[in-house]
């Protein structure tokens, strides 16, 4: 069923589009009326290389009032999949990292936590530190590569072909410790895949502080930039209250707790991000850290080593701080430690919403800036 | 505007020189074209089998042991398991057969396939693709991506990714095609002006991948294997694919 709803002024309009704070029902129209009022709807299948979904600019002339985010294009079953491979946890690592794949260091830590909590394992502490190194590593890699985005957005194309290159030497960076550029099938349960050894080490500092050299620089010509500033400030703007309501995480939230919430504040969070996350790498690096043996249980279905088994149910949750935000991995055992369910939450799953608050009063040019400071992934809310 | 001059000659210059002279630089543990033993036995292949997050990208026949590209996601788990395959550094995975993805045991002397198609051969100057991402999870899309930063810089062969699909020459598929998708990647190819060309790239797109394949348009003109694809393999699939290489 639908309704049409009229309005004297724009600022009624406006004020009631204001009022919206959940995904409006697909089939509902433009509450719009009016010889200004239109839909502009775009996708699912974009005109960059992108996931798909489908957006509805409800604009009344150049100013969008409401956009709605129509998702599912992206759903292939991911949990009920991981909970059929039950069992098979090679399969059902590869499935997790599956689940967004820029987020796949941290997928797959979420998973080997939960089943490490099962089975009661324990990792060295050297294969903990270098999941932390990387994690820190696949955080760096994609805020380079988004804020080179941001710049390719607004035309300021130094940073953004700068951008580009470095995030990929991030990306080696990682492929060198386990032999994919985005981490696949280096953590497992039970510890890690990846080696590492001091040659490496030295290898990734000298790699990191030569890359840290150029990238301080093409931040710093875009950050000192007047003309990509100006483009950045006051535009998608997320107040800190409507942050706080409708609970944004991760890098969105800090934006508007910390700063002021437009894309200025955003990217200059990724840049002071990007500043944390060295300092992390370069401390792991002093540690001195070897991986330990490598011992990932075989595909086994009994787990007779099952330390939870008091309770009928366990539901074991792991949180890992993913690059975008707090990543949520859920899974429900029995007492056999069978797995029954398995649920999760993508950081993005919080954020989308925040997208549509940020392009409220904007015009549709400012889609790209806006949608690229929040950079959401598809794959990981749908599933 | 002289500060970015300035920037730039710090940086320097940074396109590669690959694929037309020289060797991608590849990360230690890269993990290539398998290769397999001629004595692989049965039981071998069993055990491979065990730890494979793939269902039927390893099997065994009347003609020994086979590994099917085209399904597996280059964990390389089989070879820590048993020392009879091996995954080589070869990073020319792309092919224009389906059967050609199926690695057979005693398979050592590995030569890309050529582009024999003349339709495909006239874009060699200027090949334009129109990529559809269908359900997957954006590791394929990221590594085409990078295809166009300065550091692969495609633009270099004449190859681009273009908004529309009218004005593409071939449909860059990536994902396991999700049931929501299958419209959409039906009409985007239906709207390519002939002669078109499909292209799927990474496991999923090819067989579906860990998960359920969808129905592909039509049956695609070149495979190019991984999970995702080295860029590496993309860019010299591409130039392939034009006859470039």
């Amino acid at each position: 069923m639908t309704e049409i709803k009229t309005f004297a002024t724009a600022e009624e309009a406006k004020a009631f589009m204001a009022s919206f704070h959940r995904y409006t029902d697909p089939a509902s129209v433009s509450p719009l009326k009016g010889e200004a009022a239109h839909e502009v709807a775009v996708g699912p299948v974009h005109a960059g290389v992108i996931e798909p979904g489908h957006f509805r600019f409800q604009c009344m002339g150049e100013d969008v009032y409401n956009l709605q985010i129509f998702l599912g294009y992206q759903h292939r079953g991911v949990e009920e999949e991981i909970v059929r491979a039950d069992g098979n946890l090679v399969r059902q690592v590869a499935l997790a990292e599956t689940c967004a794949g820029d987020t796949s260091i941290a997928a797959a830590t979420c998973f080997s936590e939960i089943i490490e909590t099962r089975d009661g394992l324990q990792t060295s502490a050297g294969d903990r530190k270098i999941r932390e190194l990387l994690l820190e590593l696949e955080r760096i890699a994609n805020h380079v590569g988004d804020l080179g985005a941001l710049a390719g957005d607004v035309a300021f194309l130094p940073t953004a072909s700068f951008c580009g290159r470095i995030r990929g030497e991030y990306l080696n960076m990682t492929a060198l410790l386990c032999g994919n550029r985005f981490g696949r099938h280096a953590v497992v349960p039970g510890g890690l895949r990846a080696t590492f050894n001091g040659k490496k080490e030295s290898q990734l500092k000298d790699w990191i502080s030569r890359v840290k050299k150029d990238l301080d620089g093409a931040l710093k010509l875009m950050f000192e930039e007047p003309t990509v500033l100006e483009r950045f400030e006051g535009t998608g703007v997320v107040s800190k209250e409507v942050a706080e309501e409708i609970g944004l995480v991760g890098v969105a939230r800090r934006a508007s707790v910390e700063l002021k919430g437009d894309v200025l504040s955003r990217a200059t969070i990724r840049r002071l991000e990007i500043e944390e996350a060295h300092k992390k790498v370069f401390a792991i690096l002093e540690c001195k850290m070897e991986t330990g043996e490598w011992r990932m249980q075989e595909n086994t279905s009994s787990h007779s080593s099952f330390p939870i088994h008091q309770t009928p149910f366990a539901c074991v949750v792991a949180t890992t701080q993913a690059w975008r935000g707090p990543l949520v991995h859920a899974a429900l055992f029995d007492a056999d430690g069978k797995m029954l369910r398995y649920k999760i939450v993508d950081p993005s799953a919080h954020n989308w919403q925040g997208l549509a608050y940020a392009l409220r009063g904007e015009q549709i040019s400012n889609f790209p800036i806006c949608n690229k400071s929040f950079n959401l992934s598809y794959c990981g809310t749908d599933r | 505007m002289f500060k970015a001059l300035i920037e730039r000659l710090k940086q320097g210059f940074k396109t590669g020189k690959f694929p037309m002279r020289g060797e991608p630089n590849l990360p230690p543990d890269f993990r290539g074209r398998p290769e397999i033993d001629d004595d692989t036995s049965g039981d071998e292949v069993e055990k491979m089998k065990a730890v494979c997050p793939v269902k039927g990208a390893l099997s065994f026949d009347f003609e020994g042991a086979k590994l099917d590209m085209g399904k597996c996601i280059f964990c390389g788990r089989c070879a820590e398991v048993c020392d009879k395959i091996r995954f080589t550094k070869e990073y020319r995975l792309a092919v224009f057969n389906r059967a050609d993805l199926v690695v057979k045991a005693g398979d050592h002397d590995y030569v890309p396939p050529k582009q024999t198609n003349p339709q495909a051969l006239a874009l060699k100057h200027t090949f334009q693709l129109r990529e559809v991402s269908a359900g997957g999870c954006a590791g394929c899309e990221l590594d085409a991506n990078v295809l166009g930063t300065l550091a692969w810089d495609m633009g270099r062969f004449g190859i681009r990714f273009v908004a529309s699909p009218r004005h593409a020459d071939a449909i860059y598929l990536t994902g396991p095609i999700s049931k929501n998708m299958q419209l959409a990647l039906d009409k985007t190819y239906a709207a390519a002006p002939e002669p078109k060309f499909l292209i799927a790239a990474g496991a999923c797109a090819i067989t579906g991948g860990l998960y359920k394949h969808g129905h592909l348009p039509d049956t695609p003109a070149m495979f190019i294997p991984g999970c995702p694809p080295h860029p590496a393999t993309t860019l010299e699939a591409l130039c392939r694919f034009t006859g470039r290489l």
